[in-house]
């Protein structure tokens, strides 16, 4: 009985995920993420270009953190709840500001560490396997929390992989790091778009005064 | 009529009903749904989930809200506080139930 309940719950947490908007706008920010790592390779070291570019990733970081739900809620605002209805969640425990900014120094600290480790090993090859293995433990997690999106696995499978494929790709750190975020950048809005086409396809616009 | 048997007559009959038990329970997991989403979710028809959620809104386990989304009306349900105590009293009041019956099997 009370595995009904949950099931119940479960499902409409699940909605949240229905229209693949999620991946689409995750898959955008990798998107950035890769031109952040190609531009170090491209933009002119003798120039104020690489500072700028840094200050682009505290951007991307800040925006990924704090804005990301907000930003999804708005497609949604205009593409889901129309169609499918409306559904206010519950805040995550750690949706405040202070959590979220533990969260972003947390990751700007992970980033130093990284770096320094890298520096110390002599070589930063590993880098995009690693980084590819922690977004598909993320999934993971993801996936448990709300179960049976099994898009979830594939996509925990292919950072997993990409990550592999970067680090051997024989490239150099920047450019390696840059091929990882646009693969999976681009296999996020590439399984988010279908699930978008599909929903958009199951789930028609209702005529004007179905609101109830 | 044995004391486990007569524990399921003290049910909240508002809550028992199996479209007002699933829309409160699609409803304790959110801070607020609206009318389509619920309606979609419970598969009922507007004219009978009107009525479910007026019975819960009387009683007061749902909160209903009417606002608009541009020119379109916008429903808005959230469960209450004694909406989501009774929901709570409900499930333990039925497990509790079955954790005797099956004791007693």
């Amino acid at each position: 009985m009370d595995q009904d309940f949950l099931e119940i719950q479960q499902r409409v947490r699940r909605y949240w995920f229905k229209d693949g908007l999620g991946e689409i706008v995750v898959g955008g920010l990798f998107l950035l993420l890769a031109l952040y790592f190609a531009g170090h390779r491209w933009l002119p070291s003798n120039t104020n270009a690489p500072v700028v570019l840094d200050g682009s990733l505290a951007f991307i970081l800040i925006v990924g953190i704090f804005y990301t739900r907000r930003l999804i809620n708005i497609f949604k605002a205009h593409i889901t709840y129309p169609r499918t209805g409306y559904v206010e969640y519950y805040p995550e425990a750690n949706d405040t500001i202070p959590a979220r900014l533990f969260i972003f120094f947390v990751i700007v600290g992970f980033i130093v560490l990284l770096v320094v480790l890298g520096k110390w090993v002599g070589s930063f090859v590993w880098l995009p396997g690693f980084i590819g293995f922690l977004i598909s433990v993320i999934l993971v997690v993801i996936k448990r929390r709300a179960i049976d999106l099994r898009r979830f696995d594939a996509l925990a499978f292919a950072a997993l992989v990409l990550g592999l494929i970067s680090s051997f790709s024989g490239l150099p750190a920047y450019y390696s790091l840059s091929l990882f975020y646009l693969m999976f950048g681009i296999v996020l809005i590439g399984l988010g778009s279908v699930t978008l086409t599909k929903y958009l396809r199951d789930h028609p616009l209702p005529v004007e005064g179905n609101y109830e | 009529m044995n004391d486990d048997l007569r524990s399921l007559t003290d049910l909240d009959r508002l809550i028992h009903e199996p479209a007002r038990l699933l829309i409160a329970t699609i409803l304790s997991g959110v801070v607020s749904a609206d009318f389509i989403f619920l309606q979609r979710e419970t598969g009922l028809t507007r004219g009978n989930l009107s009525a479910h959620l007026s019975k819960l809104e009387e009683a007061g386990y749902v909160k209903i809200e009417k606002t608009f989304k541009g020119k379109l009306p916008l429903t808005v349900c959230k469960l209450t506080l004694p909406g989501q105590k009774a929901l709570t009293k409900y499930r333990q009041q039925l497990q509790d139930f079955m954790n005797k019956t099956s004791q007693t099997r």
